[in-house]
């Protein structure tokens, strides 16, 4: 029995490398992007964004606010403009990506115990921009206030600065980061991307050769060999078995050498991976296997996927939570294995789970696999008996 | 005549029973691009789930958590007996963070020891922990002004405010950008299968046929009416989305709707380049997946280009999204911005000048070489039938 489904799966592979566009699919797509997504993102954060101020004000306290702004990690100062509209203008011209405005007589208000208010203008289309130019510009200028507040308790109240300084901040907190420390984008971003990346290329790739399947041209090649002439539960699970273990050695690449390189935290024990392996693979396949069954020609579920692949990765709930989706669309993002097994690939290899801890995920990509297996078989047994044949390429 | 072949030849592309080609068409970008809108319908950041621990059974203990259950940004989902089982549920994925109200939390503030109040976040979850570390950060702040200094106010206030997206929502910042990566790729993925559908089904001396035998023509009637679909579907899809955001003016959408149409026709036309280089179906459509699909991660809007390094800038230099983002960008500065986009757009001018002209000078060899095959392929036929005859 076994070496009927070994036999089977050789002649997969064999059918995999012999075929351009399956070895385009499933063999050069998961190398090439495992090394061409996360390059952009190889300095992980963002520093030095090009920035301005307008002083308005143009007093000691507003020029020592500009050399602590000029001090900040995450912004450089490229220019101070006496007026905003010379703001504007550079910012049009993509010189800087956000300015803090100064107001006038900030200092006169502040020394009179009067409210100041500092604008900070970001642009509007970067994200990354207005985290970094708000959190530097505004803990600048809060520091500024601080100091001040500080000194004016101090004096109000008769207390030590020591005690002002308690005063204003009774409990000061500390934020700590616990499983991406350096706040780094790859680090966020590559992972969840990765495993879409082996869920896509896998789902194409099957489609692509189980499409081949209809093809006249193949049909007449190979309609007589005992492997395709082999029993429905041989074939099914043979084929499957040739996707299996090659994906394994992909899984196995990104562990060892993807996320050796770009110095991706690697905190997954082997028992939970070896489990998600398996169950996230079978859940994969099988729903390959049953797309595969729906197409017709080799290259439509390029398209169709191809198309996919952006809200794919959306519903993959690893940037925008899922629970701020309408129902329909979490409901819909329950077909897709990435749906479970990016949050299950995160907390395995990125904050180190234990098996407990993601066996709900894992248990939702377990029923996924025996559906789509049921489907599977029942759907290939449909086109066994249909009479299908496509044009020949 | 001629225009009787190219209606001829637009019928027989686009209204021959083609329902793969109307599908990745029109209803595909279509579909995927309200799909995305939807996903980000609720546009800003709220009810992050996060875990507190109480170690301080204390008054200010108890107006702290309550403080932090009324945020609309924070969802207190857990309260945990102690850290170990936040921090599980965190690698769980159920809360984002905690925040830790240490023992003798009281205590230690009225005697103005300040007591550091910890907040664990998970960190692997960009946003949505950008929002809710800065959250928490107020909430405590505000709370922690009013306890000795109430009537005493900041000396410094900070408002931020984003420039042509006034709520900061996020749809603002990435459906605009995404929609248009849609469209990027859809004109690649639709360039591919209008030219290269006719040498798939060996269909060029019919078209070719249809067309009066002129290879422009066939051009002209293959990339002109999808180049237009296209272009009017993205401005729809984009006017829509836009309605979150400020209107733009006449000029700003003018040039934004220019920038739009150079792009579909550079990207269709880098897919019209990739059939003529490959001659097959799926290895064109390979290369536009390829090079389309992670465009966006390129092309500067989620991570900026210029913390890129210098290799990937050059790549993002020439992807056509790079260039329409920034003028899509620039248009929500308001009127300072029509210099610059006109830089980006002479790019985007050159891109489609370049792409189209190779494309069809690539496509003439090819249907050259299609045509010949097939009628050598039809003689071979006729004389096997002859001699079998």
């Amino acid at each position: 029995m076994i070496r009927r489904l070994w036999k089977v799966a050789f002649a997969e592979w064999k059918l995999i490398y012999t075929d351009p566009a399956a070895v385009l699919l499933l063999v050069v797509a998961g190398l090439i992007y495992a090394f061409y997504y996360p390059v952009p993102y190889v300095y992980q954060t963002v520093s030095k964004v090009p920035v301005a101020v307008v002083d308005l004000d143009n007093t000691a306290m507003s020029r020592e606010l500009v050399r602590m702004a000029s001090a900040a990690q995450q912004i450089e100062v490229k220019a101070i403009y006496p007026e905003m509209k010379q703001a504007e203008a550079a910012m049009a011209r993509d010189e800087i990506y956000g300015f803090m405005v100064i107001p006038e007589n900030m200092e006169k208000d502040i020394r009179g115990k009067h409210q100041a208010t500092v604008n900070i203008f970001t642009h509007g289309a970067y994200v990354m921009f207005h985290g970094a130019i708000g959190t530097a510009f505004s803990t600048c200028a809060l520091t500024v206030g601080a100091t001040n507040k500080v000194k004016q308790i101090a004096m109000s109240k008769q207390v030590p600065s020591a005690k002002a300084i308690a005063m204003r901040d009774p409990f000061p907190i500390s934020i700590q980061t616990l499983y991406n420390s350096t706040g780094g984008y790859a680090n966020y971003v590559v992972p969840s991307v990765l495993v879409v990346i082996l869920q896509q290329s896998l789902i194409i790739g099957i489609c692509v050769l189980g499409g081949s399947r209809a093809h006249r041209r193949f049909r007449k090649k190979l309609r007589d060999s005992p492997v395709e002439n082999e029993s429905l539960p041989y074939r099914y699970f043979g084929r499957s078995l040739a996707y299996f273990v090659h994906y394994c050695s992909f899984i196995l690449f990104y562990h060892c050498i993807v996320y050796n390189i770009f110095d991706f935290p690697r905190r997954g024990e082997l028992l939970p991976m070896v489990v998600f392996s398996v169950v996230f693979l079978a859940s994969v396949i099988n729903f390959g296997m049953v797309i595969s069954q729906v197409f017709l020609r080799r290259e439509s579920s390029m398209q169709l996927f191809l198309y996919m692949s952006i809200p794919v990765l959306f519903l993959a709930n690893f940037s925008w939570p899922a629970y701020l989706m309408p129902s329909w669309m979490t409901a819909i993002s329950y077909i897709l294995p990435s749906t479970f097994a990016v949050p299950a690939w995160l907390s395995i290899e990125q904050m180190g789970a234990d098996i407990y801890d993601v066996a709900p995920k894992l248990y939702q990509l377990a029923i996924q696999a025996v559906v789509y297996l049921v489907l599977g078989l029942v759907l290939t047994r449909a086109r066994d008996k249909a009479k299908i044949d496509i044009g020949d390429m | 005549m001629v225009l009787n072949g190219l209606l001829k030849t637009i019928r027989k592309i686009y209204f021959g029973h083609n329902i793969v080609l109307w599908m990745i068409l029109v209803v595909l970008p279509i579909g995927v691009s309200l799909f995305t809108m939807g996903m980000f319908s609720s546009q800003i950041v709220q009810h992050v789930p996060i875990g507190i621990v109480i170690q301080d059974n204390s008054q200010l203990a108890d107006k702290l958590e309550a403080k932090l259950r009324s945020s609309p940004v924070l969802d207190i989902k857990m309260v945990c007996p102690d850290m170990g089982e936040c921090e599980h549920a965190v690698v769980r994925g159920d809360i984002q963070g905690f925040i830790v109200l240490p023992n003798d939390l009281e205590r230690r503030t009225l005697r103005l020891e300040a007591p550091v109040i910890p907040v664990y976040s998970s960190g692997q979850n960009y946003l949505t922990n950008m929002f809710t570390t800065k959250e928490i950060r107020a909430v405590l702040s505000a709370a922690g002004s009013e306890l000795f200094t109430a009537q005493m106010v900041d000396p410094v206030k900070v408002q931020i405010h984003s420039v042509g997206n006034l709520k900061s929502n996020y749809q603002g910042f990435l459906v605009l950008g995404l929609v248009t990566a849609i469209f990027h790729l859809a004109a690649m993925i639709v360039g591919v299968f209008v030219l290269s559908f006719p040498l798939r089904d060996h269909r060029v001396k019919e078209m070719l046929g249809y067309a009066g035998g002129s290879r422009f023509t066939l051009w002209f009637a293959s990339v002109f009416p999808m180049n237009i679909i296209l272009w009017l579907e993205t401005v729809g899809c984009y006017a829509y989305c836009h309605r979150l955001l400020a209107p733009l003016t006449l000029d700003e959408f003018v040039i934004t709707a220019a920038a739009q149409l150079f792009m579909i026709l550079a990207c269709s036309g880098a897919g019209v380049v990739f059939v003529g280089l490959t001659g097959v179906m799926r290895m064109a459509t390979g290369a536009a997946g390829v090079i389309g699909s992670p465009a966006f991660a390129f092309a500067g809007q989620t991570f900026p280009v210029m913390a890129m390094p210098f290799a990937v800038r050059c790549f993002a230099f020439v992807l056509p999204l790079t260039h329409v983002l920034m003028i899509q960008s620039t248009m929500l500065l308001g009127d300072v911005n029509m210099e610059p986009a006109w830089e980006s757009m002479k790019i985007l001018i050159g891109m489609a000048l370049f792409w189209n002209i190779l494309g069809a000078f690539l496509m003439s060899m090819r249907w050259k070489q299609f045509a010949r095959r097939e009628t050598e392929y039809e003689n071979k036929m006729r004389t096997d039938s002859e001699a079998s005859a």
